[in-house]
């Protein structure tokens, strides 16, 4: 019988602990477990039957550690090698037991994946093939992914076992005693991510005792859908004499193992620490209980790495504010690839408070899938709210679904059939939830029944693709009441049937609404307010707009959602404090934008007053001091309104001349002179680029750019992932007008040596932090030296000395971010 | 829930990260650390594990940790007279990493603010779970002696890879090694602490304790 088709029939054992056995058998600290498949296949063959013989259904592969990083070319075993001994040592337990599944083993690869590390995703993804495809060739019942902290490794491994084969997939997590993954996981992002991607059964295991993990057992209980696996170790470990052991014998294990069994765990096992005799009590345990396997959940969940969304009764909200449409400042982002624009886009709707950040790079001229798979990348590397994928680009939608960390959010399906025949297989293969638009080859229909007509339509097509109501989100459209009179309510009734007669869940742009009127703010946060009224599940929404966000946090207090009027007080204690004190200023409903704001970090300051005898031009007049002061003391907002108002009256080069460059230079010599210090020093640098800003686009308006003094290369070097110096130097260099190609971390000499040449620069800087890595540095000199001979190298980081630098040839040492500025001034005039 | 670390950091510790020296932070630095404190505190997920081993030292001089043998003047002064070693890993999880990564886009005040509040934190999770064992250790009649990382004086860093393996870091804490033996998440600590029967005066820890007096960033 298949182990899919059992696992229906009676509870599942896997065997238990494979490591700490073998080191009980000689495994000498530091060596490879994987190897003893080769050089003690008896040894290992016997910790398969002696679990089998325990009563165990599933033996797990020695396997743990194998991949390419461990064992390859240049190793005494090849990875192929290892994997194939492995599997013909559980075939060999299998065959005498007369009985057993072999679930091959995979282990993380012991690699942080990029940002936070350096393994980039799809080669995550190829490691887990190699090991995949072995044991899936050598005849493996399944794969068992586990003891994954990190969800983005954790989708690579399953990507990886889903594409070479059709094998059942298991997977188990990792979780510290708070509940919670490396990365910030609970069991509710795992058990999402994983059911999107298709996993067979999921579970825990490892780090904790059964009795730790009896709490992550119910919540994984709560959420699946699919059968729920508990490994644990026996109990916690602590060293005695130099060797670790367990606390927990067979005994309190089976008394753990028995709760956790009553709540309905499908498969159990053991992980380190557990031996046949913990098994054999499973066994025992499971001999009188019946498979109870969990309900079909349908609830509807969204996920990033670390958080999950629910969209239910709780209405979600979804920042708009990442989208070029109508927006010229961004599409100009766009064009000059200018990626900080659109992350700070996602980060001030995160502190307005968006849920869920919907992401649209759609421009005719740019590259959308690459682009789309870009900003995904940096804005998961920043942000932990999920993101919603907003393109009609199937390509678009296929890369950023797989480089994405989490179960995704995917904007949009329609009725039209080609478009259900392209987007529905995607949806299906990255586990997203889809936003479905009421419309097909036919177009918007004008009425509530053609609308649910097509939801229908949508719901009955998914289905064929295994594709639930849970995961599709019906947006019922809104048509402007300036040219449909009718529009709104129309609209309103369709959510409200697709809710109540279709049981399914609604999403609704919300602001075309107004399209064509005056002051639309008023008609969007009524008709928010109407469509929440009428079971709106999530909205696509500016959660800059006050209006709207008055609109969220009134229905729920309204609606029973917010216990106590909590969240309702908590937003709008600020307004009743300051209206009650009759100042008489309206007050954001959320949380305001703190990035970019002078009131961050900076409560204590006064806002510089002209004549305070700081000044150190005294040709300047008030507003030419005001915003030289501005600068100097780090004033963004400050910065920008009085580089404004000079504009009014001033060129704006003169601005810069006369103003910007002297209050710089003054704060670098502070810096120098050690009277400023680095923090100030980048508070400046900062309302320097606020007031550029306004400077820039007052030149453009008149056709002007600001000219650039020379591009420089930027970058860390091979190995080295901590780049805070070199972001430092960037700042600066490019408040300096400087055109900065920042190549970021980690970057190969050859990739270095190939910008200098091709864009002909006349300074790269360098930077490396660890002794380690400074070898990468001294051949990247080399090669620019070979190949660039023209090209100035400056470095800099911890390590380094003036001498160090010396010895592996770079042209200059800078002990700081302003030394970079000096030295490019000296070479670039 | 383990309690705030917040309230343990070394401010001084985080202005001399920043370059301040023994100079007064202005105050907005100084909100700008307490803010970065909040944020951090927040974003942290401290883990720690540590497993102790029998110590001796080998006939050529070398120091046999019993996971793993080393040979090393500086770290042979600080374990002398141990009879056992106690290897430890601490970390403050992703959550800073990401904050450092954020800000290093879109506000770098913060970003550099925010990194060195970090590097204070760990330092002070560690000073806690130190204690912890410096307690623990009393009770058993065993004095400890200053925690000792790779990379300290000529104790090498390729020893990360040892105590990684040892403590099975990866799962226990989550800490895991680059090839160029940098560790991620990048707030984490490992060290060797020194176990043995007499008692220990010298409270001198962290830079005090390096030999490499050149350092940028020694303590002054």
């Amino acid at each position: 019988m298949a182990i899919l088709e059992e696992l229906r029939e009676k509870i599942l054992l896997f065997d238990g602990g494979t490591g700490s056995l073998l080191q009980e058998a000689g495994l000498k600290p530091g060596e490879l477990p994987e190897t003893w498949n080769i050089s003690h296949p008896d040894i290992v063959v016997k910790l398969h039957s002696d679990y089998l013989e325990a009563g165990c259904d599933i033996i797990k592969t020695n396997t743990f550690g194998a991949n390419r990083f461990k064992y390859n070319s240049g190793t005494q075993y090849s990875l192929k090698e290892i994997v194939t001994a492995a599997m013909d040592n559980a075939k060999c337990a299998v065959k005498k037991a007369g009985r057993g599944y072999i679930a091959l083993d995979i282990g993380p690869t012991g690699k942080l994946l990029k940002p936070m590390g350096q393994l980039d995703f799809e080669e995550a993804v190829s490691v887990f093939r190699e090991v995949a495809e072995t044991g899936a060739e050598q005849g493996a019942d399944l794969i068992l992914i586990e003891t994954m902290s990190d969800t983005y490794e954790l989708k690579a491994a399953v990507l990886a076992a889903k594409e070479i084969s059709s094998l059942p997939v298991f997977a188990t997590v990792i979780f510290d005693e708070k509940g919670k993954m490396l990365t910030g996981g609970t069991p509710q992002t795992a058990i999402a991510l994983l059911e999107g991607l298709g996993v067979d059964a999921v579970g825990m295991n490892c780090g904790l005792g059964p009795v730790q993990m009896k709490p992550l057992a119910a919540e994984f209980i709560k959420y699946a859908s699919v059968p729920v696996i508990v490994n644990p170790n026996a109990g916690l470990p602590r060293s005695e004499g130099g060797r670790t052991v367990y606390d927990i014998g067979p005994d309190e294990f089976e008394q753990a193992m028995e709760e956790i069994l009553d709540m309905g765990i499908s498969v159990a096992g053991g992980c380190c620490g557990t031996t046949p005799g913990h098994i054999r009590r499973l066994n025992r345990l499971r001999a009188g209980r019946r498979q109870k396997l969990p309900q079909e959940k349908q609830s509807t969940v969204i996920t990033s790495y670390a958080a999950a969304v629910e969209i239910g009764d709780d209405p979600v909200i979804i920042g708009e504010r990442i989208n070029p449409t109508g927006k010229s400042k961004f599409k100009q982002a766009l064009r000059d690839h200018d990626l900080e624009f659109i992350l700070r886009e996602g980060i001030s709707q995160q502190e307005r408070g968006a849920h869920v950040l919907d992401v649209n790079v759609g421009l005719p001229e740019i590259d959308e899938p690459s682009m789309m798979a870009e900003v995904i990348r940096e804005l998961q590397g920043i942000t932990e709210l999920p993101l919603q994928i907003d393109t009609s680009n199937t390509e678009a939608m296929a890369r950023a679904m797989r480089v994405y960390n989490g179960k995704p959010l995917l904007n949009s399906v329609n009725g039209k059939q080609e478009v259900m025949d392209a987007v529905f297989p995607l949806v299906k293969r990255y586990g997203a939830v889809v936003v479905a638009l009421t419309l097909d080859e036919s177009g918007i229909p004008e009425t509530a029944d053609g609308r649910i007509a097509i939801a229908e339509k949508i719901y009955r097509e998914a289905a064929k693709y295994g594709i639930g109501k849970k995961d599709i989100l019906i947006d019922a459209l809104c048509m402007t009441i300036s040219s449909d009179r009718l529009g709104a309510l129309t609209t309103l009734e369709t959510v409200k049937r697709v809710r109540q007669e279709m049981g399914g869940r609604t999403i609704l742009g919300v602001s075309n609404i107004s399209f064509g009127l005056p002051v639309r703010e008023n008609i969007n946060a009524n008709f928010f307010t109407l469509a929440l009224y009428n079971g709106l599940n999530a909205a696509i929404i500016n959660p800059g707009s006050e209006a709207m966000m008055c609109s969220y946090h009134s229905f729920r207090a309204l609606a029973a959602l917010d216990e106590n009027c909590g969240s309702y007080i908590e937003a709008y204690k600020n307004a009743a404090a300051s209206s009650a004190a009759g100042s008489g200023s309206p007050a954001p409903g959320t949380s305001g934008n703190r990035l970019g704001s002078d009131t961050a970090g900076r409560k204590a300051e006064a806002a510089p007053g002209s004549g305070n005898g700081r000044g150190n031009n005294p040709a300047w007049d008030g507003e030419e001091e005001r915003l030289a002061l501005s600068v100097e003391k780090g004033l963004r907002e400050q910065a920008a309104q009085s580089a404004k108002q000079l504009l009014a009256e001033k060129e704006p080069l003169d601005v810069i001349n006369t103003c910007m460059i002297p209050a710089l230079d003054h704060v670098g010599k502070g810096f120098e002179a050690g009277t400023v210090f680095l923090p100030q020093l980048l508070m400046s640098a900062e309302a320097a680029k606020a007031a550029f800003d306004v400077i820039k686009e007052k030149m453009a308006e008149s056709g002007q750019a600001r000219e650039k003094k020379g591009k420089i290369i930027l970058a860390t070097v091979k190995g080295d992932i901590h780049d805070i110096g070199k972001n430092i130097v960037r700042v600066l260099l490019e408040n300096y007008s400087y055109d900065v190609l920042d190549l970021g971390k980690d970057v190969a000499p050859e990739q270095i040596v190939r910008e200098a040449v091709k864009q002909h620069v006349p300074l790269v800087g360098l930077s490396a932090l660890m002794t380690t890595t400074v070898p990468a540095m001294k051949e990247t000199i080399q090669r620019l030296r070979q190949e660039a001979p023209w090209t100035k190298i400056m470095v800099g980081g911890a390590v380094l000395t003036p001498e160090y630098a010396k010895t592996i040839g770079a042209d200059t040492y800078c002990s700081d971010a302003m030394a970079s500025v000096s030295y490019a001034q000296k070479i670039i005039a | 829930m383990e309690d705030s670390i917040k309230s343990e950091v070394n401010r001084r510790e985080v202005y001399r990260y920043l370059g301040l020296g023994r100079h007064e932070p202005d105050e907005r630095t100084a909100l700008l650390v307490e803010e970065s404190l909040v944020e951090l505190e927040n974003a942290a997920a401290p883990r720690f594990f540590s497993r102790s081993y029998p110590l001796s030292v080998l006939p050529d001089g070398k120091l046999d940790l019993t996971c793993f043998r080393v040979e090393s003047r500086d770290l042979s002064r600080n374990l002398k007279d141990c009879e056992e070693v106690i290897l430890f890993a601490a970390t403050l999880g992703t959550g800073p990493d990401l904050l450092v990564r954020r800000y290093s886009r879109l506000e770098m005040s913060r970003a550099v603010v925010v990194q060195a509040a970090a590097a204070a934190m760990i330092e002070a999770w560690c000073d806690r779970k130190n204690g912890e064992l410096k307690e623990e250790a009393l009770r058993q009649g065993k004095y400890l002696r200053p925690r000792f990382s790779p990379g300290y004086g000529d104790f090498s860093l390729d020893c990360q890879k040892d105590i990684i393996r040892a403590l099975e870091a990866e799962k226990t804490v989550g800490v895991t090694l680059t090839d160029s033996l940098l560790m991620t998440p990048s707030k984490s600590v490992t060290a060797v602490i020194g176990a043995g029967r007499n008692e220990f005066r010298c409270e001198l820890k962290g830079c005090e304790v390096c030999g490499k007096t050149d350092c940028l960033y020694r303590r002054g």
